[in-house]
């Protein structure tokens, strides 16, 4: 079971449409919650609805954003530095929501790595993917 | 010129700047002008990581930004420069960096701001301000993400 709860942050819809889709290929997914930041919202804001999201106990959250540099990411990024039980990854993809949704055990250094490592490996083109796999 | 692009936007550095404008210009630096940021490490700190690898975020407050600026104007290295309100802007001019064009990105609604155009507002003083500018030679411009086509401010001062 996952110790820790997850946040995809993001902007318009895209934070939705990940949680829903990640659902598609997971079945209902616990503990997951999607914050979209709207046109017309301010930043602080948009950073009230992820403070709520992450929640006030002191569960590990991971926040899992998907545009380095955007206000999404500022936002989240802000909160992990002064709280260290928020984890913030930039750079989310379908691939690596899926691999934090069944993670299992605990948010640390490890699973982080994984998640990265899980978002890049799954970016490929298809030829040069099929040379090295039949190399 | 090295000042590809000054803009005044109150987010600072986000989605339209880096996935936007930083792409579309080839920038390799981007430059906020702002006291307030430069005076709170914290800020700072999260503006820095807000930039791709291999692009630089100087923070600078409006003395020392100016100096830095009229440096940046003379080398052929492309720049962003970021302020979140008018007021900067026009005192780097009066301190004369060349800015040819500054660009509104975006400027929050709230109490005593007018609605410009989109995400544009603005109170009477940025109003002044922006007229101000325009007299001493610098085009004001509202063009939100690179792809939009320029709206002169001009246009949009009613009592022109």
């Amino acid at each position: 079971m996952r110790s820790f709860r997850i946040v995809i942050a993001g902007h318009g819809t895209l934070p939705a449409a990940l949680l829903a889709t990640a659902e598609l290929i997971c079945g209902q997914i616990p503990d997951l919650a999607a914050v979209g930041l709207e046109p017309t919202e301010t930043p602080d804001h948009y950073a009230d609805g992820l403070r709520a999201a992450i929640g006030h106990d002191h569960r590990p959250v991971l926040v899992l954003c998907d545009l380095l540099g955007g206000t999404p990411f500022n936002m989240a990024s802000a909160i992990a530095r002064r709280s260290p039980r928020v984890v913030c990854i930039a750079g989310a993809n379908l691939a690596m929501v899926v691999e934090a949704a069944l993670a299992a055990g605990t948010l640390d250094d490890a699973l982080v790595e994984r998640l990265i490592e899980v978002g890049r490996g799954g970016i490929v083109e298809t030829e040069r993917h099929r040379a090295r796999r039949v190399s | 010129m090295g000042l590809r692009l000054v803009r005044i936007d109150d987010r600072l550095i986000h989605g339209q700047v880096v996935a936007g404008w930083l792409r579309t210009l080839g920038a390799q630096r981007i430059v906020i002008v702002d006291d307030a940021t430069a005076s709170d490490e914290f800020l700072r700190e999260v503006l820095t990581l807000a930039a791709p690898q291999g692009v630089p975020v100087e923070v600078c407050g409006v003395a020392d930004g100016a100096a830095r600026l009229i440096s940046l104007a003379g080398t052929p290295e492309p720049v962003i420069v970021l302020a979140r309100m008018p007021r900067t802007v026009l005192a780097l001019r009066h301190a004369g960096v060349p800015i040819e064009v500054v660009d509104l990105g975006g400027m929050g609604a709230g109490p005593g701001r007018r609605r410009l155009h989109k995400t544009i507002s603005i109170s009477p003083d940025e109003l002044r301000e922006l007229r101000e500018l325009e007299q001493m030679g610098t085009r004001v411009e509202i063009q939100i993400v690179s792809d939009d086509r320029p709206i002169p401010f001009r246009s949009l001062d009613s009592s022109n």
